[in-house]
């Protein structure tokens, strides 16, 4: 018996294929590497620092002393090992590679969608690039960060992934979207 | 002929026609007009019957506070019944009826309520049903049911589709006449982030139908530059067709936008309707002023309206009220109305001053009466002449339509829905708005009543707002206004005299006699008298009646208008569909659905599935030729009991602790002793209340020295994860420990039955024999084929049993390689239901027992409890003497004594021959199964003193079914009670 | 309809993104108090009206507990802060 296990991702099935782009762009991404990072008790700017020095890591702020971190250049697989080896007794890491779906809505319309389902400001000025927090979408907590002026990137618990992509399809229904996994 | 479309003037466009039907009859309006517009310009001045007598009404209005021209639109689903024709925008193809009235609108046999008015009087309702009190429910409520009401609402299900959506803003601006477009002009070029709403759907407000000058040109000409500019500001958003209906904490805004109101053909795709929630640092309320009618024999006669509605329909439609127009007035706005008119070639009946000395001039050639007044119309289904008094000398004067002006009230209802009270404004005879923060009134909202003033009201208020925001504001050039109208006017609060009915609100049918009665009867205070009379009910909660209601109660009390003050204002300022406030919060969306990872291989299995919280299980998994649920799950059960079963619980919740003190931590948090839990070891946790009641359950695996992964059940995951946080971040926040919720990141299966470990073998590398992994053992184990997984030697079910946690992407792969290892054993998938019946056999407790109401004692866990810990949550209130008594409900099991007799959970317990009462009460049923490992039917119970009891017999009462079973308790493991299987 | 809470470590939200316990003030007795401190401490409250603390917290947010402070008649907020903090810390 061969035992070579193959992943499902969450929302293996429930997308369509894309026929076109549309302006604005609901992307899944396939697999993502995503790790929780928790400071231990009091170190949590020395964790940031290390967070922040590094250029492998993008690190998403959750509550004080805890961020998702998601990376492009790890793989799901070790990306956990790679931020304990680096975080050392500043932090507990924990992998959420599977745990969470990572999405990126892009767009002219992106913010209008958002404000849809989404309570907190999100003007450029209240919520600018390179900020993140976890913030309620219709009945769901996401965390949502953005990425770009019209660029957001949301991570919502695996279990939930397929309920936000259905609120998301109709928060963008007077708008034009196209949703589909990455190409990556 | 008598109401007509004038040759030219108005914003319409007169190069295209919409075709609508009104009960029936084919009518054309234009691009620009409203319903009422339309169906005025079609001389259709009846429109309705009124709610209690069921008179003639004709439209009053031109706005939003119109009381009679309510209609619905639209047929079928998407029936809107009391739509307001005055602000409904025409489109091709409306199509809308008339209401509260049969069999037709011209004869309606209701209006012999009109002939029995003197048994309708004010409170006839708590008069006349009172006795005998058996006819209310049988006869009085539905006749007045049948009687009472507006519009029928549609039954079938709205096929419309809504939104709600956020907006954040420095400056929300309510209207855009000349105040609203002057304030958001400013804040725009101040480069503050400006919301401007306006319920109509073009923006201009009274812009729109002024024929004043400014800079020498139509206003509208100075509205349309003003939007072209805001709409050129990025930082500027100008929403039309939106009312603003509420004001709401924190200068928050509620407002509903029609979307796709205006046309025949809705796109399914996109909302008819928005409801917005403006987040607005501050406000403009630049809502203008309502024009108040004059309170007058047969002021409800169609044809009679505002005489600002009048001018409207002139100025801004092209639509004359009629061919002969009187003009009643108190002031002069009147006279503008008889200008405006005599503008556009309109006949003049007579101008009618209530006042004897005035310094109005009326247009050449209009009979000008000073000091008169109008004390009855005539006319059935439309005013045909007016009876004019003048010093107690009466005249018929023929008219065709009566304008009224009695003055003006401020819209200031938004600033008064959080409490604030209307405060009494002597010189202007009007309530104006209260200090409040956050919001200021603007224009004819604050009592501004001209024009120039108006725009620099508005200018001003915005500076003010951008300075107080820390920015400099921008500059703002008044334009010149031509000649004002002096805007006073001489309260009348109602015309002495009147021959006939003078209404006061005329949706409710609310008379000045009514008013009296109510005075005259103890309801004198003004939100008495608003219960007793139904004056201000309904759709339009008063908004042209009230201001003379009050100034009637005053009178009639001989006090001042302030001294009655106003009734209390709340959302809504107009209706507000259900369909808009329930947004995408409908049908699939009205819950999330959460789905487990191993979705996919429990309907690869032929899963039925189960809504259990917001979650989809896996509840039996029927195999062909089972005709029943029961089949399914029997079979499952026997299957895990002889053979094995692969049962998916990713739902338990998952937490790791992490951190030098988490052992201590958990050892709080739980009731039973968890420091010395060794490494690779995992136990049965259980947490209280601080009351001492059972709060969850769950493992508790030590997966390192400082790292912890605990368990919770489904249903108080969310609840256990915010019960630890509360602990670690208020009780003990001086403990170094940190946790968070690792849920989805694992599939976890559980592998139960005596062929498990045969079957897990062939899967792992690492030894699983009794000696390298026994009971209770919880450690990382190696998958073959290099798959890092979590395995833990736990059992629900009585069996020897495996929880194998992989991550979740590789769950369905991992339970379709158990089943294929398995299938030489007999394994089967099995569900919530098998799983319930297993854990019901072996005795072993969920939520269904831990219901709040019981100590880990009653469930008979006592020994669980480290009372020799110094401190553990619930550890001081459990040895409250209630909680040890004697006679306590304790866990027992019941069996039937008939086998073909069932159980169900939450029956009582009574003593065999005892009467069902709250004495007799033995205590009840927490779950029950049919047990195919025994035959028969069991359950688990609380019983007073029950562990003293085994072997009684006691009857399992359930009332509402009817169903009474004997029963034998006896203890609650019904299975293997030595663990043989458990530990094999 | 609406109402807003700004929470200290992820700005101003609506109140829907948080839960609410109740009194904040109740500090939970030493293990071995008087039973009237613990009964007080579980089952007793005293709803005024007006100033009151209170225990929220920001569970779609941060997760963290949080002590606002606002007049339950008047809905002003006067602070929120992190309920650890205002237990003078973490470790």
């Amino acid at each position: 018996m061969a035992y070579d296990y193959q992943t499902v991702h969450a929302l293996e099935g429930t997308i369509g294929a894309v026929s076109e782009r549309r302006a604005n762009h609901l992307s899944v991404h396939r697999a993502s590497a995503i790790a929780s990072v928790l400071a231990a008790p009091g170190r949590a700017a020395e964790a940031a620092g290390i967070l922040v020095a590094s250029g492998e890591f993008e690190a998403r702020f959750v509550a004080p002393g805890e961020w998702l971190v998601l990376s492009d250049v790890h793989a799901p697989e070790t990306l956990g090992a790679e931020l304990s080896v680096r975080l050392g007794d500043f932090a507990f890491v924990v992998d959420q590679s599977h745990g969470r779906v990572a999405l990126t809505l892009a767009g002219p319309d992106a913010a209008r969608i958002l404000a849809n389902g989404i309570g907190a400001d999100l003007h450029i000025d209240a919520f600018p690039v390179g900020r993140a927090a976890n913030v309620l979408c219709n009945h769901l907590s996401v965390n949502l960060a953005r990425t770009g002026g019209d660029r957001f990137g949301i991570v919502v618990t695996r279990s939930f992934a397929g309920a936000l992509v259905d609120d998301l399809k109709v928060m963008a229904r007077s708008h034009e979207l196209s949703v589909d996994f990455d190409t990556r | 002929m008598t109401a007509y479309r004038l040759a030219s003037g108005g914003l319409i466009d007169r190069s295209h026609t919409l075709g609508f039907s009104f009960d029936g009859a084919s009518l054309s309006g234009h691009p620009g007009d409203t319903l009422a517009s339309a169906l005025l310009a079609s001389d259709r001045l009846l429109v309705g019957r009124s709610f209690k007598y069921h008179r003639p009404r004709g439209i009053v209005t031109a706005g939003p506070s119109e009381p009679n021209a309510l209609v619905t639109v639209g047929t079928g689903a998407r029936r809107d019944p009391n739509t307001r024709a005055t602000v409904a925008e025409l489109y091709d193809g409306l199509a809308a009826v008339s209401q509260n009235r049969w069999p037709s609108l011209a004869f309606d046999l209701g209006a012999v309520n009109d002939r029995l008015a003197r048994f309708l009087s004010a409170g006839f309702y708590y008069k006349t049903f009172m006795w005998p009190s058996a006819f209310w429910e049988k006869v009085y409520e539905p006749l007045i049911r049948r009687a009472a009401g507006l519009g029928r609402t549609a039954l079938s299900p709205d096929p419309d589709a809504y939104e709600k959506s956020w907006a954040h803003c420095d400056l929300l601006v309510v209207g855009s006449g000349p105040t609203g477009l002057a304030a958001a002009l400013v804040a725009a070029r101040s480069g503050l982030r400006v919301i401007l709403a306006e319920q109509d759907f073009l923006l201009g407000g009274a812009l729109l139908s002024e024929t004043m000058r400014l800079d020498g040109e139509a206003p509208v000409v100075f509205a349309r530059r003003a939007v072209e500019e805001l709409h050129g500001h990025p930082n500027v958003t100008l929403l039309p067709r939106t009312t603003v209906f509420g004001w709401y904490d924190d200068n928050i805004f509620g407002a509903v936008e029609r979307v796709q109101k205006h046309s025949a053909a809705v796109d399914p795709a996109r909302p008819v309707e928005r409801v917005w929630r403006i987040a607005a640092k501050r406000a403009i309320l630049a809502t203008g002023a309502e024009e108040r009618p004059l309170v007058f024999g047969g002021n409800d006669r169609p044809g009679v309206m505002t005489a600002d509605a009048v001018a409207t329909y002139a100025n801004r439609y092209g639509v004359a009220a009629g061919k002969s127009v009187a003009i009643f007035t108190n002031g002069s706005s009147g006279y503008r109305t008889a200008r405006d008119l005599a503008a556009q070639g309109v006949g003049i009946a007579a101008l009618i001053d209530s006042r004897r000395e005035a310094a109005d001039a009326a247009p050449e050639g209009v009979r000008l009466i000073r000091g008169g007044s109008v004390v009855d119309t005539k006319g059935r289904q439309r005013i045909r002449a007016l009876v004019a008094d003048r010093g107690g000398f009466e005249e018929l004067i023929a008219c065709d339509a009566l304008a009224m002006s009695g003055g003006w009230s401020p819209v200031i209802h938004l600033a008064c829905q959080r409490g604030g009270r209307p405060v009494w404004s002597e010189a202007l005879q009007a309530f104006l708005a209260p200090d409040v923060s956050g919001l200021v009134t603007a224009g004819a909202a604050a009592g501004l009543y001209r024009l120039a003033e108006c725009l620099e009201d508005g200018a001003r208020k915005a500076a003010a707002v951008v300075e107080a925001l820390g920015r400099t504001a921008a500059g703002f050039e008044r334009p010149v206004v031509g000649e004002e109208t002096d805007p006073s006017f001489t309260a009348l609060w109602h015309v002495p005299g009147a021959k006939s009915k003078a209404f006061v609100d005329f949706q409710n049918d609310v008379h000045t006699r009514d008013l009296g009665l109510a005075v005259r009867e103890g309801f004198g205070h003004v939100e008495h008298a608003k219960r007793y009379t139904t004056s201000g009910m309904a759709t339009d909660q008063g908004k042209l009646g009230n201001i003379n209601a009050v100034g009637i109660l005053a009178a009639m009390r001989g006090v001042s208008p302030a001294e009655v003050g106003t009734t209390t204002f709340r959302p809504f300022y107009t209706p507000v569909s259900f369909g808009a406030l329930a947004g995408t919060s409908v049908g699939e969306h009205a819950m999330p659905v959460r789905r487990s990872p191993l979705h996919g291989w429990a309907a690869r299995n032929g899963a039925a599935f189960i809504d259990a919280g917001l979650w989809y299980r896996s509840a039996w998994f029927p195999k062909a030729g089972e005709k029943t649920w029961r089949e399914s799950v029997d079979r499952e059960v026997r299957t895990v009991r002889e053979h094995a079963g692969l049962c998916d619980v990713s739902t338990l919740g998952k937490i790791e602790v992490f951190g030098p003190d988490a052992a201590e931590f958990l050892n709080r948090l739980y009731c039973n002793p968890l420091l010395k839990l060794p490494v690779g070891k995992a136990r049965y946790g259980l947490m209280l209340r601080e009351d001492g009641m059972v709060y969850d359950d769950g493992t508790v695996s030590r997966l390192g020295e400082e790292h912890f992964l605990l368990t919770t059940t489904t249903g108080m995951a969310a609840g256990t994860l915010a019960h630890m946080e509360f602990a670690a971040q208020v009780l003990w926040p001086e403990l170094g420990v940190r946790f968070l919720s690792v849920s989805d990141q694992w599939a976890q299966m559980s592998l139960a039955g005596p062929k498990a470990r045969a079957i897990l073998q062939a899967l792992v590398e690492d030894d699983l024999s009794d000696a390298a992994f026994p009971f209770l053992a919880a450690r990382e184990v190696r998958l073959k084929g290099n798959l890092k997984a979590r395995l833990f030697r736990i059992s629900f079910s009585g069996e020897l049993a495996y929880e194998l946690a992989v991550p979740a992407g590789f769950g369905e792969a991992v339970a379709d390689a158990i089943m294929r290892a398995g299938a030489p054993h007999g394994i089967c998938a099995y569900g919530l239901e098998a799983l319930n019946v297993l854990r019901i056999e072996k005795g072993h407790v969920t939520h269904a027992e831990f219901d709040g109401r019981v100590t880990p004692d009653d469930a008979g866990l006592g020994r669980m409890m480290a009372t020799g810990k110094p401190d553990f949550i619930g550890k001081r209130l459990s040895t409250r003497f209630g909680l040890t008594a004697a006679d306590r409900a304790q866990l027992v099991g019941l069996k039937a004594v008939e086998a073909d007799k069932d159980m169900r959970a939450g029956a009582h317990l009574l003593k065999d021959g005892a009467k069902p009462s709250t004495l007799n009460d033995q205590g009840w049923v927490s779950s029950a199964c049919f047990s195919p490992t025994l035959g028969g039917h069991i359950a688990l119970a609380f019983l007073k003193s029950g562990r003293e009891r085994y072997g009684e017999k006691i009857v399992v009462w359930d009332k509402l079914r009817g169903v009474e079973t004997a029963a034998e308790v006896c203890d609650p493991v019904f299975v293997d009670p030595e663990n043989r299987k458990l530990m094999a | 309809m609406a109402s807003l809470i700004t929470c200290p470590h992820c700005g101003t939200r609506p109140k829907e993104e948080f839960s609410i316990r109740g009194d904040a003030t109740p500090v939970r007795p030493a293990p071995m108090a008087p039973d009237e401190a613990w009964n007080d401490y579980a089952h007793v409250r005293a709803n005024p009206r007006g100033r009151i603390r209170e225990h929220w917290q920001h569970v779609s947010g941060c997760r963290r507990w949080l002590v606002v402070e606002r007049d339950n008649f008047t809905h002003e907020v006067f602070a929120v802060t992190d309920a650890t903090e205002s237990r003078g810390g973490a470790r």
